[in-house]
Order: structure tokens, then C-alpha cells, then sequence
């Protein structure tokens, strides 16, 4: 069953333009151009209960205004929207109780006090009963690493620290919906693994809907079945990660080390090189070939060591834009 | 019961940053200690009485701005301008079931009450030290009824200055017209002369501006310069302002609400 569901949305937005200098001030003054930018275009999809969507797109591509919008912050130019039942741009009480926006790069928790403070206004804001608060802290804070430090002032605490009291004071409420935009952002790889588990736990225990933005490919790898790509305001994709890649991606890497050395031009009839610096090679093979062509080369060549590797995902995601542009869409 | 806990989760936040607090005391209590010596200057040169006003109530009446200063005036515009509205904080408020005027006005009320406490202090030291020289309200009636337009003024100023700060929906530079308030504010509130003082024209434009029902005529009040009917007359003046702003607020509200971006977000 949709939990979320979107019929033909667009936002727009007007912007002044101006040319540089003096004499562009000037003009600006008496005869002031406005430019209409199409953040998001007419883009329709939807999401079932208990789905984890990645939502994916170079910067500017319409990604966190979908999610602002969704989220019942921005007002849509047209369109159709509605989240487990509500407009959101409504917003109304019994719908925000059951959604949460998580941004990566802002925060809601006061700087100068210790994270439980905002928890402690978030449970009178939410109405959430103390005994329910109680577990909840306890549950979430233990599960996060974080329950020796829910009493240390905000501006103590590191940056993972500080995104992982960004979540508890998102989700104290129990979300039903989460938007998540860039959580992992500025994070380094052992903290975005603990968030992506976190989320995953999340996503499981709770059944909740998650809609993910996030450059790293690594998130919506680990959390995402489905993605939904999206550039200038339009949807290009919408459907299985796998399939993106199987699509966009027909080929594997096998990762070779040589024991002696050999010659370059022999190494053509496996595949296409990728990269040959003695004593390593990296060759490109279609999909269905790889394995006939790793038996081969070990057969045929001094190998030491080999690997078969996937594409990786943002090699694969990297492409796939780089194509649309070039068809124009 | 709910919001009661939500001020005081607020008022926690305020004692945490006392330091603030009394900072920004001391600041609003400069000011009228100056123009007090130059008034008491002006006293011993001309006389007992200026312009109707003994020495005495020029006294209390500066005394008391340290409290209207800190108390009555509230200082949200610019973080509503600045913080929320152009750097996109708002994204936070709008994103949970409680109105945003409420968290503001518990938010300020918290740091008004404690640094309107710091200004009561200052006034009964000041009393001690110097009794002949401070007049204060002291009918439990007028009292009672004082307190009530001290409310209805941090109310007023509240919603004025939150308008002000919901003009960054629209505007691109709001120091402007925040300066020219301030400026408007210190002569129309009585913060430089009592308004009895101020050309007749200037005193006409004050009674139908609302500056004056923000902190002068409080501050009368608490000096026990009014009488019962013209506190009443306070109060429904004060109403009439506080519910034509609060049109105001859901108008601009609603407008700007429709064109907040989230930019910085």
C-alpha cells in the first residue's frame, strides 16, 4: 500500500537576475529580470509502507526540494501530494507527529545545552508519554553508543556525535515517514557504517518509510533496493538499484597481480584495459564473459593474485548521467 | 499544563546562559542612567519641578526603563530575519506539531522575565539607598491591574517585532528597516524623555502609534501615575493593538510561508 504518493509535481521558483558591475546595477534598478527555474518538473512516483527509496541526482538536480516538499515545507507550483493520507504542505499536527526531516548539514539540537534538553522539549512538543520517552532514549541512545554523552553540552561533542543526537531527537516520536537528506555528510567511513546499520536496524524494527538523498554511493548501496534518479527536476530512473546497474553497467573488473613480467599487447584478447602498471592490471569484461576470461588468464598468464569485482556504484551512477546528457534528457 | 513545561525547559536555557543575561542588563540599564544625570543636572538649575514632573518621578521613571529596557521589549527580529527566515532555521519549526509564535514567545519570555529581574533588582537597590527619590504603584488594585498591561505591553512589543522579523520574507536586506524601527522605538516608547516632554506633534503621533503603549505608559502605571480609569484605558488599548498585530502576524504569515525557501537548509 502507497504510504507516499506523487502525481505530476513541480516547483518553480522566480529569480532575480543581474548582470556583474556598476552599469548592471544600474539597468537592474529601472528594468529588473526575473528567471523562472524548474526545480522539480512534473515527477510522479510512489512509495509503499516499510520501503527504504534512495534518492539520487548531481547537486542542483531537485533532490531536497522533492523532500521539502514531501515534507510539507514547500509549497508545490502544481501537482498532486500525499503522505500516509495528508497534503503536507497542510501540515498539520497529527501529520508532523508522524514524519521526521533529518538534514545533515543543519541541526536542530540547541548548541549550548546537552543533547537531552532538546529531547526533553521534542517529548512536550510531541506529546510523547514519559514512560514511552523513557524506552525510547534508552533504546535509541544504546543502540548508537551515545548514552554516556546524552548529558555533555552539543558543542562538546564531535560531528558523529552530534549527527547520531540528530537522529534520536528525530526519531524520538517514532516517525512512520523519515526524509533523510545527506545524513552521512561530513562524516568519516567507521560513522557512516554505524548511521547506514543504524538506519537499516530502523527501517526493520519500526517498519518505516525512508526516503534517502545522499552522494555517497555507499548509503544507498547498504540501504536501498529501489532508487529513484533524478536531474533538472525530471526523473530518469525509477526501479531496481541492481537493475541500474546491470543496465548501465554490463561489465565486471577482474584485478590481476602478476608473478613475472609480460607483454602488454598479449593482454588485449581478454578484455579492455583498464589500467597496466606492472605488476598490476585491471581489465574491463563483459558480464557474461568474466568468468571464462578469469579461467583463461589464469591458465594462460603468471598470476599471483585475482580478483572479480563489480563496477562501483558511483563509477556506474557517474555514467548513467553522463549518457542522459549527452541524449539531452 | 503543556506549554507551562515548555517555558520552563526554555527558562532552563536561560539559566544556563545567565551570563548573557546580565550582559545585556547592564547594557539596557547604561542608558537610562545617563539621561537620569543629566536630568538631575537640569533639577538643580531650574527648580523643583520641570515640565510637571518632580525630581523624584524623572527618577523613578529612568529607573524603571532599566526594567522596561530589559523586560518589556522583546529582541526576537533579528534571529526570526536572520537566523530563521534568511539562513532557513524556520525548517525546524515548521516541521513540528507547535505553533512557532508559541516557541518564540516562551523562548523570549523566559529571557525577558529573568533580565526584567535583573532590572527589578537594580530598582530596589536603588529604593534603599535613595527612598525620596523612586515613587512606585501601591494600590493592590493598580498593582493587580499594572501587571496585567506589563503582560499586554511584552505582547505587543512580541508581535511587532516579530512582523518585523517576518519582513525578511520579502525583503533582501533587513538591517534597514530593523535600524529604523529601533530608532522610532527609543523616541515613541519614551526611552529618551518621558513622551509628556516631546513637541506637541511628536506627542500627538505617539498616542496613535503603539510604541508608547509598549513601555511609557507601563511605566506610568508602575509609577503609580495612573489612575484606575486610565489603566483600563491602557489595557484597551493595548488589546485593540495586540489584536490588530495578531491579523497581522497570520496575514504575513501565511503569505510568507508560501515563498520561504529554506535557503541554507
Amino acid at each position: 500500500m502507497s504510504v507516499i504518493s506523487i502525481s505530476h509535481l513541480s516547483r518553480h521558483y522566480q529569480i532575480h537576475k543581474k548582470e556583474p558591475g556598476f552599469i548592471g546595477s544600474l539597468k537592474s534598478l529601472f528594468a529588473r529580470k526575473y528567471e523562472m527555474v524548474k526545480a522539480v518538473d512534473d515527477i510522479s512516483f510512489s512509495i509503499d509502507e516499510g520501503e527504504v527509496i534512495g534518492f539520487i541526482g548531481p547537486n542542483g538536480a531537485g533532490k531536497t526540494t522533492t523532500l521539502k516538499c514531501l515534507s510539507g515545507l514547500l509549497y508545490p507550483t502544481s501537482g498532486k501530494l500525499s503522505v500516509i493520507g495528508f497534503t503536507p504542505f497542510d501540515r498539520k499536527h497529527s501529520f508532523l507527529k508522524q514524519i521526521s526531516l533529518v538534514m545533515g548539514q543543519k541541526n536542530q539540537l540547541w548548541w549550548d545545552l546537552p543533547a537531552m534538553d532538546t529531547f526533553l522539549l521534542n517529548k512536550e512538543i510531541y506529546q510523547i508519554p514519559t514512560k514511552r520517552f523513557t524506552e525510547v532514549v534508552e533504546d535509541l541512545s544504546v543502540r548508537l553508543s551515545v548514552k554516556d554523552i546524552l548529558h555533555v553540552p552539543v558543542r562538546k561533542l564531535s560531528l558523529g556525535q552530534r549527527m547520531k543526537m540528530e537522529l534520536i531527537a528525530a526519531l524520538l516520536h517514532s516517525p512512520r515517514v523519515l526524509f533523510l537528506d545527506e545524513p552521512t555528510i561530513g562524516l568519516d567511513v567507521v560513522m557512516q557504517k554505524t548511521i547506514r546499520d543504524f538506519l537499516k536496524e530502523y527501517n526493520e524494527t519500526y517498519n518505516a518509510t525512508i526516503i534517502l538523498t545522499s552522494h555517497y554511493m555507499g548509503d544507498v548501496e547498504a540501504l536501498c533496493k529501489r532508487v529513484v534518479v533524478i536531474n533538472f527536476g525530471h526523473i530518469l530512473y525509477d526501479g531496481l538499484l541492481s537493475d541500474l546497474v546491470k543496465e548501465h553497467a554490463p561489465y565486471k573488473i577482474i584485478k590481476v597481480i602478476f608473478s613475472e613480467k609480460v607483454e602488454e599487447g598479449k593482454l588485449s584478447e581478454y578484455g579492455e584495459t583498464k589500467s597496466f602498471v606492472f605488476p598490476e592490471w585491471e581489465v574491463r569484461i563483459k558480464h557474461k564473459d568474466a568468468n571464462d576470461a578469469a579461467a583463461r588468464i589464469l591458465k594462460h598468464l603468471p598470476v599471483e593474485d585475482i580478483t572479480i569485482e563489480n563496477p562501483q556504484i558511483e563509477d556506474v551512477i557517474a555514467g548513467f548521467f553522463l549518457a542522459n546528457k549527452k541524449e539531452g534528457k | 499544563m503543556r506549554y507551562f513545561r515548555i517555558f520552563l525547559i526554555h527558562f532552563h536555557r536561560v539559566i544556563e546562559n545567565r551570563s548573557r543575561s546580565v550582559i545585556w542588563t547592564l547594557l539596557s540599564v547604561f542608558n537610562p542612567l545617563i539621561f537620569l544625570c543629566y536630568w538631575v543636572a537640569v533639577y538643580k538649575s531650574s527648580g523643583s519641578m520641570v515640565g510637571g514632573w518632580s525630581l523624584s518621578e524623572v527618577t523613578s521613571y529612568y529607573l524603571l526603563l532599566t526594567f522596561g529596557g530589559s523586560f518589556l521589549i522583546a529582541h526576537i527580529e533579528e534571529s526570526v530575519a536572520i537566523e530563521d527566515i534568511y539562513e532557513g532555521g524556520l525548517v525546524k519549526y515548521i516541521l513540528r506539531p507547535f505553533s512557532y509564535f508559541w516557541d518564540l514567545y516562551f523562548g523570549e519570555l523566559g529571557w525577558r522575565l529573568f533580565q526584567g529581574a535583573i532590572g527589578i533588582m537594580i530598582f530596589i537597590l536603588f529604593s534603599i539607598f535613595f527612598q525620596s527619590l523612586t515613587t512606585i504603584v501601591s494600590s493592590p488594585l493598580l498593582i493587580f491591574l499594572t501587571i496585567i498591561s506589563v503582560i499586554l505591553a511584552y505582547t505587543l512589543s512580541f508581535l511587532f517585532k516579530m512582523l518585523l522579523g517576518f519582513s525578511a520574507f520579502w525583503l533582501t536586506e533587513f538591517r534597514g528597516i530593523q535600524s529604523t524601527a529601533e530608532i522610532i522605538i527609543l523616541i515613541f516608547a519614551g526611552f529618551v524623555v518621558p513622551l509628556q516632554f516631546l513637541p506637541s506633534m511628536l506627542q500627538q503621533a505617539s498616542f496613535i502609534l503603539p510604541f508608547a503603549y509598549m513601555v511609557y505608559y507601563p511605566i506610568l502605571a508602575l509609577q503609580g501615575k495612573l489612575d484606575i480609569v486610565q489603566i483600563l484605558r491602557l489595557l484597551a488599548i493595548q488589546l485593540l493593538w495586540i489584536s490588530f498585530f495578531a491579523c497581522m502576524y497570520r496575514l504575513m504569515w501565511n503569505r510568507g510561508i508560501k515563498i520561504f525557501t529554506g535557503v541554507g537548509q
